[in-house]
């Protein structure tokens, strides 16, 4: 149906224009045969013609003859005016006859023209369908050879030529007949890929009411270990041997027993994950890990952590440090979350660096697993990549790591300014004491930044030394924000020496900033 | 032979609670969204009605409310993933519910409670 209309369509538009162009092309160039056409049309509306003898004295017989009704004119003698064309040539001959030499004048609504505006004005009347041109076999005639041989060659096929050789009617024909093939092709396509989506679907939810009595008799009709000593065949009479075989129908079992597992309790999720492996789905998710689309790998990597799939660990581990952030994550987050003894050192070789979701996401499953796996978050200190010797901090911190604060005075020194904050407010969190010659050798430091971390865990564990620094800080600091978090921080470390500095200053400022640390109304303000 | 109406969009989880309900004895009716839940309560009269909260058209609440108005007596058991929601939970136990599931959960154990409630 389609290609029929389109088929019309570009018919008309090839048609149209050169039905046209062929009328207009029957009304001949050369003037003796435009001379011949005329008078096979006989008349045309508002076209006639007339003689003119360009000369001084007309012979007489023409003078009295009726039928030419010379009249005078200052250059010569001109005729009536005719509208018969069939005429014509007899009129020629009698004027031959007579000897007298004659030019034959179109006349175009009463106006003499030339031949080429007479053609013009015919051609005019063809294109508005005001004329309809006679056709007619133009009879040879003794004069036909020579006439040949005054007609210019001309190809036979003009007709094919002209409308090719007329490149704005091409242009615009070709673009029109493009746009339909386009539009024809987008809409095939469209309703191709619709219908191809609906049939996928409906076979998704075929497949999906298939699945549910089997799934249901299985969880509920057999044993864990039932379902683990089960052969082969007897999982085909629940499914189908040439249904399990359809990738489709592996989807929709895979999603099933997915969605289950996360919506179920006890000796269920069990039965689920052996069932996983005893419909030979988890090589379909271990094989899904290496597609090339990141979504496909990323459920895969879901996959194999529902599911438990410790053998697929090794292939987990690959993708790790993965161009894509959400592969890298999830199989992080997989490794973490399943493995026996989890020694980090996936973690401590990723190159990207970790964002603060990711830093969640992992230590959500750290908490989890932290306790039954014994985790040695050191190996993270030796990472060569900032954001995760960062995290390894946070982690001692988070999970109240003392046994570590060791192992961080070790590293200490040699780490960054960054990674210094992190290490004091590590400190500080768990009442590392005998850190405070690291704590005051950061409260010298230039970096203001440092400097107000060291007076922060100087709070809490500082001793007379951090104190003696922090009254140096507090007389050089100028910006009253900063003198503030000092004055705090010595407050905590010292009080009389806090006493001290505040009131025996004869800056008002001073006694402001004590009263607002003393204020118990005002502690967090 | 006691009748329980659940009503669930999940038609796996809803299989397989019918199944294991049907397996104590109930006669068991399956309804997947909030309008046939609402149209299913006054058309069938059931003993106990089951819901998830999460439904299209009408949530488990609308579906408790309208229980609650037409048939005052009939225990509800909302079972539902919103379970760490307290707000959700507060707001059914208000409406008078008998109990709340929340998702994952042991058919097993719901069927005890069912037989509890029915007792």
């Amino acid at each position: 149906m389609i290609r029929i209309f389109c088929w019309t369509i570009v018919g008309l538009l090839l048609f149209l224009p050169g039905w046209i162009q062929a009328q207009e092309d029957f009304i001949p160039e050369d003037s003796v045969e435009f001379r011949d056409f005329l008078i096979l049309q006989k008349e045309v509306t508002g076209l006639g013609y007339r003689f003119f003898i360009p000369e001084a004295q007309l012979p007489d017989s023409l003078h009295v003859d009726s039928l030419f009704q010379f009249s005078q004119t200052v250059s010569g003698f001109e005729s009536r005016y005719f509208v018969d064309f069939t005429k014509a040539k007899e009129l020629e001959n009698t004027l031959i006859n007579k000897g007298v030499s004659y030019r034959l004048d179109y006349i175009v609504l009463s106006e003499v023209v030339s031949t080429s505006a007479a053609q013009e004005y015919l051609v005019d009347l063809v294109r508005d369908a005001d004329y309809p041109i006679k056709r007619g076999e133009l009879k040879p005639t003794e004069d036909f050879v020579s006439l040949a041989s005054q007609t210019p060659y001309s190809p036979t096929k003009q007709f094919k030529l002209k409308f090719l050789s007329d490149y704005r009617l091409f242009v615009v024909t070709v673009m029109i007949i493009f746009f339909f093939l386009v539009a024809s092709i987008m809409i095939v396509s469209m309703l191709s890929m619709k219908a191809g989506k609906n049939k996928r679907e409906n076979l998704q939810k075929e497949y999906g009411k298939r699945i549910i009595a089997p799934l249901t008799s299985l969880l509920f009709e057999k044993e864990l270990h039932e379902i683990q000593e089960m052969e082969l065949e007897e999982i085909h009479s629940f499914f189908p041997k040439n249904l399990l075989a359809r990738p489709m129908y592996q989807h929709v079992l895979i999603d099933n027993i997915i969605g289950l597992n996360k919506k179920m309790k006890g000796d269920f999720k069990e039965k689920l994950k052996a069932l996983y492996k005893k419909l030979g789905l988890d090589k379909i998710s271990i094989k899904t890990l290496h597609h090339k689309k990141w979504d496909r790998a990323t459920m895969a990597l879901v996959q194999i952590n529902e599911m438990d799939l410790v053998e697929a660990l090794p292939e987990v581990k690959k993708f790790t440090n993965s161009t894509n952030f959400h592969v890298r994550s999830m199989a992080v987050a997989t490794l973490l979350n399943l493995s026996e003894k989890v020694d980090l050192i996936f973690l401590r070789d990723q190159t990207y660096p970790l964002s603060l979701w990711q830093q969640m996401n992992y230590l959500r499953i750290i908490r989890f697993v932290g306790s039954q796996k014994g985790l040695k978050l050191e190996i993270l200190f030796d990472s060569k990549n900032q954001s995760i010797r960062i995290f390894g901090i946070k982690l001692v911190r988070i999970l109240g790591r003392v046994d570590l604060i060791e192992k961080l005075a070790g590293i200490a020194g040699g780490v960054s300014e960054e990674e210094k904050e992190e290490i004091l407010e590590t400190y500080a969190a768990l009442g590392a004491y005998m850190e405070t010659a690291f704590i005051n050798d950061c409260l010298k430091s230039s970096n203001r930044a440092l400097s107000l971390a060291a007076a922060k865990a100087a709070a809490v564990v500082g001793d007379s030394g951090s104190a003696d620094i922090l009254v140096d800080l507090i007389g050089a600091e100028t910006v009253f924000r900063k003198k503030h978090s000092y004055l705090k921080s010595l407050y905590g470390v010292d009080k009389d020496k806090f006493a001290e500095v505040t009131l025996n200053n004869a800056n008002p400022e001073m006694l402001e900033l004590r009263n607002h640390i003393l204020d118990p109304m005002l502690q967090n303000v | 032979m006691k009748k329980i109406l659940i009503i669930e969009d999940d038609l796996l989880i809803s299989s397989l609670v019918q199944f294991r309900l049907k397996k104590d004895g109930y006669e068991t009716h399956l309804v997947c969204d909030g309008n046939e839940g609402i149209l299913a309560i006054d058309a069938l009269n059931p003993d106990l009605i089951i819901t998830d909260v999460m439904m299209p058209f009408r949530s488990g609440i609308e579906i408790i409310h309208h229980a609650k108005q037409s048939q005052p007596n009939t225990p509800i058991i909302v079972l539902s993933s919103l379970g760490e929601e307290e707000q959700v939970v507060l707001e059914a136990f208000n409406m008078g519910v008998a109990d709340f599931i929340p998702k994952p959960f042991n058919p097993n154990e719901l069927a005890i409670r069912v037989k509890r409630i029915l007792k």
